[in-house]
């Protein structure tokens, strides 16, 4: 898939991922990484860029082998922030689909 | 590519991005490394599976552009966080510190070109003097001090040389250090 396309929606995925519970990197890379077709590496940026922007904070955890975890957690603005946004994307995927989609497209035009 | 590998061409590549934030950086890849390297998977593998370090540092970079930019748009932050640290420090530090020392070294430059005048002038009365035949009984010890003098004005004129090179070098670096410091704060989280 194009990778600009993606760009923009990998911040609104990490939000998701972080939904279900904090995370630690790796973790996220991996989640990331098995559902949508991108190297390990993406989550590091958009995951400081969220930081950032306080949609998410971070914290240091001991795990059982090994140095600290660095954790992620979703703070309040990054649940208004990915409701807000979850609910446009698939309202414009809806959208999106209406048009690329042969069939209903052509079906939903003969109809009008 | 090891992890070191990884590792380094990812820093060379992350450039001139502020330290506190290469450091951060580097510390989220290690952490990653070796959470993989704990799962039994080989530092090759991992490092392929991040993707290539120049995308990943271009990455953090447009990252840190909109970061910036985000944070010059409210003027009210100017003064807090670790960014708004940075800026109350180089105003105290340059208000207690920093100008002070700059004006004590330009000082100590002005007296020590102020002491070559003297010496110069010195220097021309006593050949002067000597020309016109009124300190003549004196000419051995007077030779001698125009020597000494002579001297003196050398390796002045050595001193001011190199004493304004290194204040020009330095007074530069400074202001580059006070802007990245005011722009960046001073590397902490």
């Amino acid at each position: 898939m194009n990778s600009q396309i993606k760009k923009g929606i990998l911040d609104l995925c990490v939000l998701a991922l972080l939904e279900k519970g904090d995370s630690y990197g790796y973790d996220l890379a991996g989640s990331l990484a098995r559902t949508v077709e991108v190297a390990d590496g993406t989550v590091y940026p958009i995951l400081r860029k969220l930081a950032s922007d306080g949609v998410v904070s971070t914290y240091l955890q001991e795990s059982q082998n090994g140095p600290p975890r660095k954790y992620y957690h979703l703070t309040d603005a990054g649940h208004k922030k990915l409701d807000a946004e979850r609910e446009e994307w698939i309202k414009f995927c809806g959208e999106v689909n209406g048009i690329l989609d042969k069939e209903n497209g052509g079906k939903a035009d003969e109809q009008e | 590519m090891n992890k070191s590998e990884y590792i380094k061409k990812l820093t060379s590549e992350l450039g001139h991005m502020p330290y506190g934030d290469v450091k951060d950086i580097i510390q989220s890849m290690e952490e990653h490394f070796d959470e993989g390297i704990g799962e039994g998977r080989s530092e090759e593998e991992i490092a392929a599976s991040l993707g290539s370090p120049e995308e990943l540092a271009v990455e953090f970079k447009d990252g840190a552009k909109f970061k910036q930019v985000m944070k010059k748009r409210k003027l009210s932050d100017n003064f807090k966080g670790p960014d708004g640290r940075g800026r109350i420090f180089v105003i105290i530090f340059n208000l207690f510190v920093g100008i002070e020392m700059w004006l004590v070294l330009l000082a100590a430059i002005i007296a020590a070109a102020c002491i070559l005048a003297v010496d110069l002038a010195a220097i021309g009365m006593i050949i002067t003097g000597l020309v016109t035949g009124i300190l003549s009984e004196f000419m051995l010890p007077f030779i001698f001090l125009i020597l000494t003098l002579i001297c003196v004005a050398v390796f002045l004129v050595a001193i001011l040389i190199l004493g304004i090179k290194y204040y020009v070098r330095g007074l530069k670096n400074y202001i580059r250090w006070n802007k990245n410091v005011w722009h960046y704060g001073l590397g902490e989280e």
